[in-house]
């Protein structure tokens, strides 16, 4: 039935078909009067069927579309392709991990990293909150940050130490590559980046739902957003979630906004996952946490995990990446390299 | 359909005469009309004073019926229909092919299932390479931003007919991935619209050029319908069934091969089984379910659900890399 394709209420859709409206066409011809005395609604909800029934049915055969595409709205292969040329990533300062990602963290892809406590997940997304203002002169995307902070693992001491340690690190690169004696200057004060981190605290998964729903407006009025990290994304959808059913509705609902924003906005989002047991082929073994239908809503997923006594990452899930691992170390400098005692990070 | 009394704009005879004649037969809507018997309705119209006006309008919603009706076509029809429109589209993977037969079925709803990371998007964008290489259209729904260019580039390019690095042969890689059309969809709504809208184009186009639609893939179908799946009420599921429904019309009208792909959820005694439920089931002609062993390239397909093949044939294929 057509009128079940429109995004009204079910009360409403209820009294459409009750009155013998079961398809656009006839939605269409009747007048707003006509309707709201027919289904019982008042006139102002009846010019809103209306609307949404003409915006639907204005996909008039007589305008056609160009001879140019079959559909509007969509972009050739070919074009993509050009537009990833120029696409910058926002790097995590350990080069190992840069190269297994391709350069960095991609924009307009959702990226999920997930592992055990203590494996240095809230440790990436600090560091990635400040990589993302490093300026264009030096590789970085110079955009801000959102930090959506679910279990209060955010310290600023710590955001101050990684932003010092950025900053003095970007100097000593301009040092080596720069002569002359201004373009030494590095513009930016650990105050001025933290004050480009937006940060949310979110208690519920009401709050979380919300606040995912407002950044819409929120990123529309500050353009130069360019990563989003939600640390973490399972936190609240774990305890004492009662209906399995709504909280994997919830979440899908959740998943397709995120991935909306950042195709729309051209943005890296970033979700911190949490672990689980999963029983698989006769034993158990750890998986990220939210389950199989959560693993569809990221684009990257990368796994976090200690082998012996290093930290590695591993990327699990990419349509475009390689299969890969790299070990990275948590530092007082933030996430280096492991193994070499190189503190200068690396900028392409 | 309409009420009767919405009609009238477009259909003269149904003035308020006759709706007040319908009315006292309780007819209300034209499926009160269809429900109705047909030679009870007459017999009480020629009792009436303007007998001749009941029956024109009679006779002008039966002329209605008649023009909504399709054709109905005998056995060779269809299978002249089959042979020379229903074509089939190689996929890349020589075992896909071979365990399909020769390839994805045009006119036919393919269903590709598996855990994450089991090579399903990898699945689709190769079969969008092939068809684009040997010169039919794609148009791609990315639900969740995971179309990569740069892996169709590497997968045309793979042939020794394309070789990538060479200026003056850029031209055949550009003609190629301009056949492959990506649409950003995250919304189960604005699929609607835009199989809508494509009907619509597609009908209004009697003679395609050389670049008509042979496969439309749509990855993933299950994260647009799982959020309104379930909960209070049936509107998830009438939504479901109606995608179904269309995308099976669009494939049959305009000799289209649709792919979809699904996740997989917890089944009973720690197996997994395909999402979107029993409903769903019926609906894809084709099933088939993909798994990937831990760290290798080579996967496993096998048929959960075809016309011809039986189900449970497996196959191996690599993933090129």
């Amino acid at each position: 039935m057509e009128v079940g394709m429109l995004p009204i209420s079910a009360s409403k859709r209820g009294k459409l078909l009750a009155a013998g409206y079961t398809t656009l066409h006839s939605i269409s011809r009747a007048s707003p009067s006509h309707l709201a005395t027919d289904i019982g609604v008042s006139e102002d909800e009846a010019c809103e069927i209306l609307k949404y029934a003409s915006q639907t049915s204005a996909l008039d055969p007589s305008i056609g579309s160009s001879n140019a595409s079959t559909l509007e709205g969509g972009q050739t292969a070919w074009t993509m392709l050009n537009e990833e040329k120029f696409a910058t990533r926002i790097t995590t300062s350990c080069a190992d991990l840069d190269n297994i990602l391709g350069g960095g963290i991609t924009c307009k892809e959702v990226t999920e990293l997930g592992g055990v406590p203590g494996i240095g997940k809230t440790q990436i997304g600090i560091q990635l909150a400040v990589n993302v203002q490093i300026p264009p002169e030096y590789g970085g995307l110079g955009g801000k940050a959102i930090y959506i902070d679910t279990e209060g693992s955010f310290m600023v001491e710590r955001v101050l130490q990684i932003a010092e340690a950025c900053i003095e690190d970007m100097s000593e690169y301009s040092h080596h590559f720069h002569n002359t004696v201004q373009d030494c200057e590095v513009k930016l004060h650990p105050n001025g980046i933290l004050e480009n981190i937006f940060y949310f605290r979110v208690c519920s998964y009401t709050e979380q739902i919300a606040l995912v729903n407002y950044l819409d407006k929120f990123i529309e009025e500050h353009k130069d957003v360019k990563i989003i990290i939600l640390d973490s994304v399972t936190f609240h959808f774990r305890q004492d979630f009662d209906d399995m059913a709504l909280r994997t509705r919830l979440l899908s609902e959740m998943a397709l906004k995120l991935m909306k924003l950042a195709r729309k906005f051209c943005l890296a989002v970033v979700l911190l996952n949490q672990v689980t047991t999963k029983y698989i082929e006769g034993s158990y073994q750890l998986t990220l946490a939210l389950g199989d239908s959560w693993s569809h809503s990221c684009t990257n997923r990368i796994v976090l995990f200690w082998n012996g006594d290093e930290r590695h990452a591993y990327i699990d899930k990419s349509p475009s990446l390689k299969s890969a691992s790299a070990a990275y170390s948590v530092t007082t400098r933030g996430i280096r390299n492991s193994n070499s005692s190189c503190k200068r990070i690396k900028m392409v | 359909m309409a009420p009767l009394k919405c009609m009238e704009k477009d259909y003269p005879l149904i003035d308020s005469h006759f709706q007040s004649f319908c009315a006292s037969h309780a007819i209300f809507s034209f499926e009160d009309f269809l429900l109705y018997d047909l030679h009870a309705l007459i017999a009480s119209a020629d009792n009436h004073s303007s007998s001749n006006t009941l029956k024109q309008g009679i006779d002008q919603l039966l002329s209605v019926i008649d023009a909504k009706l399709p054709s109905l076509r005998n056995g060779l029809q269809l299978l002249q229909d089959a042979e020379c429109n229903k074509l089939l589209l190689p996929t890349g993977f020589q075992g896909i092919d071979a365990l399909l037969g020769g390839g994805l079925r045009a006119g036919q709803l393919t269903e590709l299932v598996g855990l994450s990371s089991s090579g399903k998007t990898q699945a689709c964008l190769t079969s969008a390479s092939t068809v684009a290489k040997q010169g039919g259209s794609v148009i791609y729904f990315d639900t969740g931003n995971s179309f990569s260019p740069q892996r169709i580039a590497d997968l045309v390019g793979q042939t020794s007919d394309y070789v990538v690095d060479n200026q003056a042969e850029l031209g055949p890689l550009q003609r190629v991935m301009e056949r492959i059309m990506c649409y950003s969809v995250f919304d189960i709504y604005q699929m609607f619209d835009m199989l809508q809208q494509l009907k619509i184009n597609l009908k209004s186009k009697i003679v395609e050029s050389d670049h008509h639609v042979q496969l439309l893939i749509i990855d993933s179908i299950s994260s647009l319908i799982t959020p309104i799946l379930g909960g209070r009420g049936p509107q998830g599921h009438a939504l479901m069934i109606s995608a179904g429904y269309l995308l099976k019309k669009l494939a049959d009208d305009h000799n289209i091969a649709v792919m979809v792909t699904n996740h997989m959820v917890a089944g009973e005694g720690g197996t997994s089984k395909p999402a979107l439920g029993e409903s769903w089931k019926s609906v894809p002609h084709i099933r088939l379910l993909l798994s990937r062993e831990y760290d290798s390239n080579v996967c496993n397909i096998s048929t959960l659900k075809h016309p011809s093949v039986a189900s449970g044939r497996a196959a191996k294929y690599t993933m090129y890399l």
